[in-house]
C-alpha cells in the first residue's frame, strides 16, 4: 500500500492535478471563514455589479481628507468627461446647426467649451439628424456643465422642519481620502451577478456543491456499475445475458436524453441537489459495467479463482477477495472519471433550468443558467459566467490529470 | 434519361429556392421598416373573423390599441392621453341621455381594398357574425352590446341592460370602437357560404381572399419572415384621414428564435423597432454607442401601463383564511430589487407611485385619493411589519424549525410562473427570499408554459399557491376593466379563465361598488369608489402587484429610420411600436437618415 502510494505521488501529472483539487477544496473550506454569510444574499440592488473596490460615498464625505496638488488631475477629470471623440461631435454639432467654426482649434478646451456654451440648445433639432444623437449631446452638454462645474461642492441636508438647506461638508478638487480610513469598503474581486450576489462568494459555496453531486453521482454510478459488472462477469450464464441486454439497453439510448428525460418527469420541487446527484448516477453506470465484465471474465478462469472455487469458497468471497483486489485500481480510476462527469452533467442540466431546485444552494450550472438568462455573455459581464467555466474547468482538469497519473502507474502497457 | 430528368428537377429545385431567398432579401433597406419581438412562430391565418391565427403584424389586439396595419378599427386608441381618435368612422360619436345607445357615422373616404365603400352594414355585420360563431369580438362584447342598427353611414349600438334597464357597462362599449377591426360584410358572407355556415369552419378559414382596408396588405409570409406591402389604393390617403400615405413601403418582422436573437438583430441595425424586454437598455447606448433610443431618454424609458402582479390561491385555506399572511408576504417582499434586477430600473419604485389599482399614468393616478389610503400602502422591504403582522395574527413557529405554522401545519408555499419568462423568474426568487425572512416557506417553481397555463386557468387549482400574471393595460374601459381583474366576483369559477380574478378572490362590497362604476360620469363621486375599492384591495391584499411594465417596449435604432415618437416631441405620439392604436401615425412621420 505505502510502496503504491508513493509510486502514484511519482507520477507529476497525478500531483498536478492533485495540487489543483487539493487547492479547490481549501478555498471551499476557508474562504467561507473569511467571508462568512448565505451566499445566496442579494446584496446589489441591480444587476452585474463590476468586480473591483467599491467605496461607501457618504462615509468617504465624512473621512478625514487629505490635500494633494496633482499636476494631472485637472486633465484626467476633463478627458473622462471629455473624450477627443467628443471634442469632434461637438464640431459636427456646430456644423448641422450651421454655425461657423472657422478658426476653431479642437484641441483648445476653453474656446472649444465658450462656443459650446454660447451656442448649444437642446431644443435645436437640426436636419437628419437622429434622437439617438440628439439624446447624445444633450448627454454631453451634461458633462460639459460638470466640468464647469466649481471647485468647492457643498454637502448640505435638508431641515426635517424648515426644509431648509443646513450646510454639512463641502469637497474640493484637491480633496483625497485614504480608502483605508472610510468606514464601509466593500471588495468584490468578481463582482455581482444578475441578482446582486457576490459572485466569488456563490462560486465558492456552488463549487462545494457540485463537487458533492459529482462525488454522490460517481459514487452511485460506480457502485451499480461494478456490482452489475462483477455479476455479469463472474456468474456468466444467463445472469449475464439479462444483465449485458440492460447495459446494452442503456448504452444505446444517449444518456444524456435519459438524464433530461428522467429530470424533467421528477418535477422541479422534487429536485433537490441529492436527486439530481442520484439521477446523474443512475443514467451513466453503463461503461464501467462493461469494463469491469470484460475484465472480470480474464480473471475468473485464472488459477488461484480456481483454487478458491475448488476450496469451497462462497460467490462473495470469491469475488471480494480473488477478483476485486486486481480491478480495484482500475475502479477508482474509473470513479475519478465518474466524479468528474457528474459535474459536468449537472452543469449542462442546469444551464438547460433541470437542474436542482433554485432558491436553496447555487450550483455552478445554476449560476451559468442564470447568466445565460440574463445574456451576460452579450453585454459583455464575464465575471458572472467565466469565473464559473474556469471552475468547471479546473475541477475536471484535476480529476482528469488524476486519472491519468494512476492510469501510468497502474496500466502495465504504459508503465515506464 | 431518367439521370437528366433528376438533374433538371433539382436544378430547377435549387433555383426556384434561390428565388424565394432572393425574394426575401430583395427588399430594399430604404423602404423597409423591421420589426421584431412582435410574431413568434409562423402565421396561421389571415382571417380576420377568425381564431388562433398567429398573424401578430396583421391581427393583434394589443393591450393598448388595436394593430391597424391591415385591418381597421373604428376609432384609433392613443394611451398618452385617454384621446379617442376617428380611423374608419369620424370624430363624432356621442352617446344618449341615459348611455343605452351610442351613434356614429362611418367616414365618406373609407374604402375597402376592393373599391367598394365601408358602411355601416359593414360593422353591423362584423359584430353579428361574432356573436354567431363565438370569435374574440363576440365573446368579448356580447355580454355588453345587445345589437348594432345601422342606416346607411350611420350606427348605432345598443347596450345591453340589466334588470334596473341600465346599461351593463358602457365603458365596455367604447373598447369595442377601439378594440374591434371591421371586416367586409361581403366577404363574410363569400366565408360563411363556403363554409356552409359552420362555426368551427369559419373560424378556422385561411382568409387567403381576405378583403382589408388598411394601409398594408399580406406580400408574403412563411416561417422565416413575415412581410407586408403597402397598399397605393389606401383609402387614408384622402384629406379627411391622413391626407397621405405611410412612409414605409414594406413592413418586414423576421421570425426569431428567441429574445437575444432579436434583441442582437437591433444592434446590429437589421431590426428598426423592436418590442422586446431589453435588460439595461442604456448600455446599448451609453456603452455601445448604437444609434439605438427609446420613447423617453432616462430610466423608466418607456411609459409603464400595466403591473404584472403576484395572485394569491384563496383555493388554499392558508391563504384564504389569513389577511395578515398575505399582506405580511406582500410587505416583505424587496421590490427595490425586483425593479432594479428584473426591469433593470424601467419601473418606476412604489415609493414613487406608491401602490393602487391604478397604473403610473397621470390620468390614473387622478382617479383616487391619495392621502385617505396611505396608510394602507406598502413600499416592501418590511421585515419587521411583516414580522409582527404575523405574530399578532398568532401564526407563529412554535415547533422551532424556524417557519411558522398554521393549524399545526408548516406553512410551505410556492411562487410560481413559466419556465424561460426571465424577469418574472427573478421576480419570483425575490419574492422567496422574502418568505425565508418572516418565516414562511416559499419556493420558486417554473413550469413550462403550456403547463402553467392550463394550471393557472383553472379555477379549482390547489398546485400553485403565489403565481403571476398581469391585468389588463389600457384601454377606454380601464383602470375599470383592470379593476373588475383584481376582484370583480364574476370570474370565479369560470372555467378556462383568461380574463381575470385568478386567484378566486370574492368580495361582496367590492362587487357593489364595482358595478356603479361603469355607469358613474360625476368625477367625485368616480373618485370617492375607487378609493374605496383602493382601501379594500389594501387591507385584504388578495394579490399583488410586482412592479410597472410598459405593456409594449418601445427601442428603435435610427440607423435606416428616423423621426420616431419621442416623449418631448409634442406629437403626442403614443410608444406603440408605430403600429398600435394612435401609435400608427408615426409612420406617416418617419424621414430616412440622410446620408
Amino acid at each position: 500500500m505505502k510502496n503504491t502510494l508513493r509510486q502514484v505521488f511519482h507520477s507529476s501529472k497525478f500531483v498536478v492535478g492533485f495540487v489543483i483539487f487539493v487547492a479547490i477544496l481549501v478555498t471551499m473550506f476557508v474562504y467561507p471563514l473569511i467571508n462568512p454569510g448565505n451566499p445566496l444574499e442579494m446584496i446589489g440592488v441591480g444587476t452585474f455589479a463590476r468586480p473591483g473596490t467599491y467605496v461607501s460615498l457618504y462615509d468617504a464625505t465624512k473621512t478625514p481628507t487629505e490635500t494633494f496638488r496633482l499636476a494631472d488631475a485637472d486633465d484626467k477629470r476633463l478627458a473622462s468627461q471629455l473624450s477627443a471623440e467628443d471634442r469632434v461631435a461637438m464640431v459636427e454639432w456646430f456644423t448641422a446647426a450651421g454655425i461657423d467654426v472657422e478658426g476653431l482649434d479642437i484641441s483648445d478646451t476653453d474656446a472649444l467649451l465658450d462656443m459650446w456654451r454660447a451656442n448649444y440648445d437642446a431644443s435645436v433639432k437640426p436636419k437628419g439628424m437622429t434622437n439617438a444623437k440628439r439624446n447624445y449631446y444633450k448627454r454631453l452638454n451634461s458633462a460639459i456643465e460638470q466640468v464647469s462645474a466649481a471647485d468647492t461642492l457643498i454637502i448640505t441636508d435638508k431641515d426635517a422642519e424648515t426644509g431648509e438647506l443646513v450646510e454639512q461638508g463641502r469637497v474640493t478638487k484637491t480633496d483625497y481620502v485614504n480608502v483605508g480610513q472610510v468606514t464601509n469598503v466593500k471588495t468584490l474581486p468578481l463582482g455581482t451577478d444578475n441578482f446582486g450576489r457576490d459572485v466569488l462568494k456563490e462560486l465558492v459555496s456552488a463549487a462545494g456543491t457540485s463537487i458533492v453531486i459529482g462525488l454522490l453521482a460517481g459514487l452511485v454510478a460506480t457502485l451499480i456499475g461494478l456490482t452489475l459488472g462483477l455479476l455479469s462477469g463472474y456468474v456468466g450464464g444467463f445472469v449475464d445475458d439479462i444483465i449485458v441486454f440492460i447495459t446494452n439497453l442503456f448504452t444505446v439510448i444517449p444518456g444524456f436524453v435519459l438524464l433530461i428525460l428522467i429530470s424533467y418527469s421528477i418535477g422541479q420541487e422534487q429536485r433537490g441537489a441529492a436527486v439530481v446527484a442520484l439521477v446523474i448516477g443512475l443514467t451513466s453506470w453503463t461503461w464501467t459495467c462493461r469494463s469491469v465484465r470484460s475484465q472480470v471474465i480474464s480473471l475468473r478462469n485464472r488459477d488461484h479463482v480456481n483454487l478458491s472455487k475448488l476450496s469451497g469458497h462462497s460467490l462473495v468471497r470469491i469475488i471480494l477477495t480473488d477478483i476485486l483486489p486486481y480491478i480495484a485500481s482500475y475502479v477508482v480510476m474509473a470513479f475519478i472519471l465518474q466524479v468528474s462527469s457528474g459535474i459536468l452533467a449537472e452543469a449542462q442540466l442546469s444551464l438547460l433550468g433541470l437542474g436542482p431546485k433554485t432558491t436553496e444552494v447555487p450550483t455552478l450550472g445554476l449560476m451559468m443558467n442564470w447568466a445565460m438568462l440574463y445574456s451576460a455573455h452579450t453585454n459583455g459581464s464575464w465575471w458572472a459566467y467565466f469565473p464559473v467555466i474556469l471552475t468547471i474547468t479546473l475541477i475536471s482538469f484535476s480529476l482528469n490529470l488524476m486519472n491519468t497519473g494512476l492510469d501510468q502507474v497502474f496500466n502495465p502497457t504504459l508503465r515506464d | 434519361m431518367k439521370k437528366l430528368l433528376c438533374l433538371v428537377l433539382a436544378l430547377m429545385l435549387a433555383l426556384a429556392a434561390i428565388g424565394a431567398v432572393a425574394e426575401v432579401t430583395d427588399l430594399p433597406r430604404n423602404e423597409t421598416l423591421y420589426f421584431a419581438g412582435q410574431q413568434w412562430g409562423s402565421v396561421n391565418s389571415w382571417n380576420i373573423i377568425g381564431t388562433n391565427q398567429n398573424n401578430s403584424m396583421a391581427i393583434a389586439g394589443g393591450a393598448s390599441g388595436y394593430r391597424t396595419l391591415m385591418f381597421e378599427t373604428l376609432y384609433m386608441y392613443n394611451f398618452m392621453n385617454g384621446d379617442i381618435i376617428g380611423l374608419l368612422a369620424n370624430d363624432d360619436y356621442a352617446w344618449n341621455d341615459d348611455m343605452t345607445a351610442l351613434t356614429f357615422t362611418i367616414k365618406d373616404a373609407a374604402k375597402w381594398s376592393d373599391g367598394t365603400p365601408v358602411t355601416g352594414a359593414d360593422v353591423v355585420r362584423t359584430f353579428d357574425i361574432g356573436v354567431e360563431i363565438g370569435n374574440g369580438t363576440g365573446t368579448g362584447f356580447k355580454g355588453y352590446i345587445d345589437s348594432i342598427v345601422a342606416d346607411g353611414n350611420t350606427v348605432t349600438i345598443n347596450a345591453k341592460l340589466n334588470d334596473e334597464g341600465q346599461p351593463v357597462n358602457p365603458l365596455k362599449v367604447l373598447d369595442f370602437l377601439t378594440g374591434t377591426p371591421i371586416a367586409q360584410a361581403a366577404w363574410i358572407d363569400t366565408v360563411v357560404e363556403r363554409c356552409g355556415g359552420d362555426a368551427v369552419t369559419i373560424l378556422n378559414d385561411p382568409g387567403e381572399d381576405v378583403v382589408w382596408s388598411g394601409p398594408y396588405t399580406k406580400l408574403y409570409a412563411d416561417d422565416q419572415k413575415v412581410v407586408l406591402v403597402r397598399d397605393d389604393n389606401y383609402w387614408g390617403q384622402d384629406e379627411s384621414m391622413w391626407g397621405k400615405l405611410p412612409v414605409p413601403k414594406y413592413i418586414a418582422h423576421a421570425i426569431y428564435a428567441d429574445n437575444p436573437a432579436g434583441e442582437n438583430a437591433l444592434k446590429a441595425g437589421e431590426v428598426d423597432v423592436c418590442q422586446q424586454f431589453i435588460g439595461n437598455v442604456q448600455n446599448l447606448w451609453l456603452e455601445d454607442g448604437l444609434p439605438i433610443s427609446t420613447y423617453y431618454e432616462e430610466a423608466p424609458y418607456g411609459v409603464c401601463l400595466t403591473m404584472p402582479t403576484a395572485w394569491y390561491n384563496f383555493n388554499l385555506p392558508v391563504l384564504a383564511e389569513n389577511p395578515a399572511l398575505r399582506k405580511a408576504i406582500a410587505i416583505a417582499v424587496d421590490y427595490d430589487t425586483i425593479i432594479a434586477n428584473a426591469m433593470t430600473n424601467q419601473s418606476p419604485s412604489f415609493a414613487d407611485v406608491p401602490r393602487s389599482l391604478m397604473n403610473p399614468t397621470e390620468g390614473e393616478q387622478a382617479l383616487y385619493n391619495h392621502d385617505e389610503v396611505a396608510d394602507l400602502q406598502w413600499a416592501g422591504n418590511d421585515i419587521d411589519g411583516a414580522n409582527a403582522l404575523l405574530d399578532e395574527a398568532g401564526l407563529l413557529d412554535t415547533d422551532g424549525d424556524g417557519y411558522r405554522e398554521y393549524n399545526g401545519e408548516k406553512i410551505s408555499l410556492n411562487a410560481v410562473c413559466p419556465n424561460g419568462w426571465t424577469d418574472w423568474q427573478a421576480s419570483m426568487e425575490v419574492v422567496a427570499a422574502a418568505g425565508k425572512n418572516i418565516g414562511v416557506e416559499i419556493t420558486t417553481l417554473y413550469p413550462e408554459w403550456d403547463i402553467y397555463q392550463t394550471v393557472f386557468t383553472n379555477p379549482n387549482q390547489t398546485e400553485y399557491a403565489i403565481y403571476m400574471w398581469s391585468p389588463e393595460a389600457a384601454s377606454p374601459s380601464n383602470p375599470w376593466t383592470r379593476v373588475n381583474q383584481f376582484m370583480g366576483s364574476e370570474f370565479v369559477g369560470v372555467e378556462n379563465n383568461w380574463s381575470g380574478n385568478w386567484g378566486q378572490y370574492v368580495n361582496e362590497e367590492a362587487d357593489a361598488l364595482l358595478k356603479k362604476i361603469p355607469v358613474t360620469t360625476d368625477e367625485e363621486e368616480l373618485k370617492s369608489l375607487y378609493t374605496e375599492l383602493t382601501k379594500i384591495y389594501l387591507t385584504e391584499v388578495p394579490s399583488f402587484s410586482l412592479m410597472y411594465r410598459p405593456s409594449l417596449f418601445h427601442a428603435v435604432n435610427e440607423s435606416v429610420w428616423t423621426n420616431f415618437p419621442t416623449g418631448d416631441d409634442g406629437r403626442n405620439i403614443p410608444p406603440a411600436d408605430c403600429t398600435d392604436g394612435y401609435g400608427i401615425a408615426a409612420l406617416y412621420d418617419l424621414e430616412l437618415v440622410e446620408g
